[in-house]
């Protein structure tokens, strides 16, 4: 599975309960879409640390990091690539 | 002063450049501002609203939720603030229960169209953009309604006669949905009296994170707007890096959270990182904080007060604090009645009780709601020869300080938000093979309390938890979805029925997931 598909299927089954593709888009905003709340993205961001083993440290917690599927996706390629 | 427009009407008269709302990039000063709800007020005395007429409010906190508070206040009307974060099922039975004739709206809120549907009569101003919407001649354009005539209303007899001012919903059921009214007196005198006990001045600037629908967000914006200082809205906790950045950089004086604001921004980032010497005030409400939390942040800002207060919505926001000074002595309690308010904790039979019983919080005071819109049954029940009956037990020390031990009644507290264990019952009884569902209240380090729904399903019948959790997010909002959901085969319950919901948060399993 790609990491976009497994952040997307995260996403899916933890906030919005479906499995409907349709129902997220991956540029989709998180707090514009009202998607997570704030203790959400805290679980977002263990989900990352467990799942792709990169640490999130708290002053890359912002909203070109994480709030959407693809900043996520890139921001887990940046930081694989930069480790 | 009579109302809280007459407090309005006094700041932007005395400092018409004075920043009033800041709101991202959109900076409005107290002459804009007054400028703007009188337009509303014109607007809406013009389009027929009467004196005593309810005006829903479905707005986000902005420059524009504020100027048609005010606005709806001066034309008479009473301001029914909605939870922006609910659904159209909660939404459509607070306008019908509060009988509003208006209601205001942002056009991009997700369950407008299908309130517009369920109120073909509702006269509808919007917010922003609207081409998605049909029109019709009772939908009206922001833009049109500011730029109405700005002729200043009359206000001579504005806030008399404990005319009524606002209603909030609290947390009530579908089908008994529970509204506190308020009337300008109520909010004039709890406003005045958080004013004196936190030396509120005009040159504060307070950061608001907190909803203006809830009485905690809404006492912080009129209590600043009252003595001329500066709101700063941030309505997102998603990035605490930004919320504490835009504090340094606004160089907010003055901050206000519930517990879980605290914990929120604490997890992830740190007050000391960040230049923050503007900080005079915080103030704490909505449930009891983590000693470890305040510690750390009287650690790291040891020049600031920390206020932590109670108080209740049917009490239009505040009934006692904490003195700052006293805090470290007494960190578990709510501290010492308001000025103005009388807190008494009485035992069952309605007698005060003494040093170490306990018993339950009541309390009387020109800021006690009038009663329970058009429930005079549920009125009665809690309010008592003048005295509210907050449902909170507690003891009282030595020194008279109080520190709650329980709440007497089923509600639960999560985050900002108090939570009827019905209204979630209700909806999950919805789904064709529920047989029976209880929800409780879990302790959570972060949010206080997070949701649990016990369910016996139909014999032979097989319902997956993402079923459940999915129909409660289309007729619920957010913070009320059970994060944990457990299948029993029945539930605990008493001789007479009742279901044991101690046993259940008792017998609450670490390990049961999402």
């Amino acid at each position: 599975m790609s990491t976009e598909s497994k952040i997307r299927s995260y996403i899916m089954e933890n906030y919005l309960f479906t499995d409907d593709e349709s129902q997220l888009s991956s540029s989709d905003s998180f707090l514009q879409k009202g998607i997570i709340d704030s203790t959400g993205i805290l679980e977002v961001i263990f989900f990352i640390q467990d799942e792709f083993a990169v640490e999130v440290a708290d002053s890359e917690m912002i909203p070109e990091n994480l709030d959407s599927v693809n900043n996520i996706v890139s921001f887990i390629e940046k930081k694989k690539s930069a480790a | 002063m009579n109302s809280l427009f007459h407090y309005l009407k006094k700041s932007a008269e005395q400092s018409p450049d004075k920043e009033a709302i800041v709101h991202g990039d959109v900076r409005l000063t107290y002459g804009e501002i007054f400028k703007l709800a009188c337009s509303i007020a014109s607007f809406l005395h013009e389009k027929g609203l009467k004196k005593g007429g309810r005006v829903s409010l479905l707005l986000d906190n902005s420059p524009e939720y504020v100027a048609t508070y005010y606005g709806v206040l001066a034309a008479g009307g009473v301001v029914v603030g909605l939870n922006t974060a609910t659904k159209a099922r909660d939404l459509t039975n607070w306008i019908t229960h509060s009988g509003s004739s208006w209601l205001v709206a942002h056009s991009k809120h997700p369950e407008l169209n299908k309130i517009l549907t369920e109120h073909s009569d509702l006269s509808c101003l919007l917010v922003g953009e609207q081409d998605e919407l049909a029109e019709t001649e009772l939908l009206f354009r922001w833009q049109d309604a500011i730029a109405t005539d700005t002729t200043e209303p009359d206000i001579s007899t504005l806030g008399s006669n404990n005319q009524l001012a606002a209603i909030i919903y609290t947390s009530g059921t579908t089908g008994n949905p529970k509204g506190v009214t308020l009337s300008h007196q109520n909010l004039v005198c709890n406003t005045e009296s958080i004013i004196s006990y936190l030396g509120l001045v005009e040159s504060d600037r307070v950061m608001n994170v907190l909803p203006f629908y809830y009485s905690y967000g809404n006492s912080v914006l009129h209590t600043h707007l009252a003595v001329g200082a500066t709101v700063v809205l941030e309505n997102s906790l998603l990035y605490p890096q930004k919320v504490l950045k835009k504090m340094q950089d606004e160089r907010v004086t003055g901050f206000s959270g519930v517990p879980s604001t605290f914990s929120l921004l604490l997890s992830r980032a740190n007050f000391k990182d960040y230049q923050l010497s503007s900080l005079r005030y915080i103030t704490q409400a909505g449930g009891a904080m983590a000693p470890s939390n305040i510690n750390r942040i009287l650690n790291d800002l040891p020049d600031n007060k920390f206020f932590v207060m109670y108080g209740q919505t049917e009490a239009t926001a505040r009934l006692s604090y904490l003195p700052p000074e006293r805090l470290k002595e007494k960190l578990g309690s709510i501290g010492i009645a308001i000025p103005g308010v009388s807190l008494e904790i009485r035992n069952e039979d309605g007698i005060k009780v003494s040093v170490g019983e306990t018993g339950q919080i009541c309390a009387k005071g020109p800021n006690i709601m009038q009663g329970y819109w058009n429930d005079p049954e549920t009125t009665a029940r809690t309010i008592n020869d003048g005295w509210l009956m907050t449902g909170d037990l507690a003891t009282y020390d030595d020194e008279g300080f109080i520190y709650i031990t329980g709440r007497a009644s089923e509600m639960i507290k999560s985050g900002a938000n108090r939570i009827s264990p019905k209204e979630i019952e209700e909806v999950i009884s919805e789904l064709e093979d529920v047989e029976e569902v209880a929800v409780v209240g879990i302790p959570d380090e972060t949010l206080g309390e997070v949701i649990k729904a016990f369910i016996v399903i139909s014999p032979g019948q097989k319902l997956e938890k993402m079923a459940i959790q999915a129909h409660c997010r289309n007729n619920l909002a957010l913070y009320k979805i059970p994060k944990f959901i457990e299948f029993v085969s029945e539930l605990p319950k008493t001789a007479s029925g009742k279901v044991k919901r101690y046993m259940l948060i008792e017998n609450h399993d670490v390990k049961t997931v999402a």
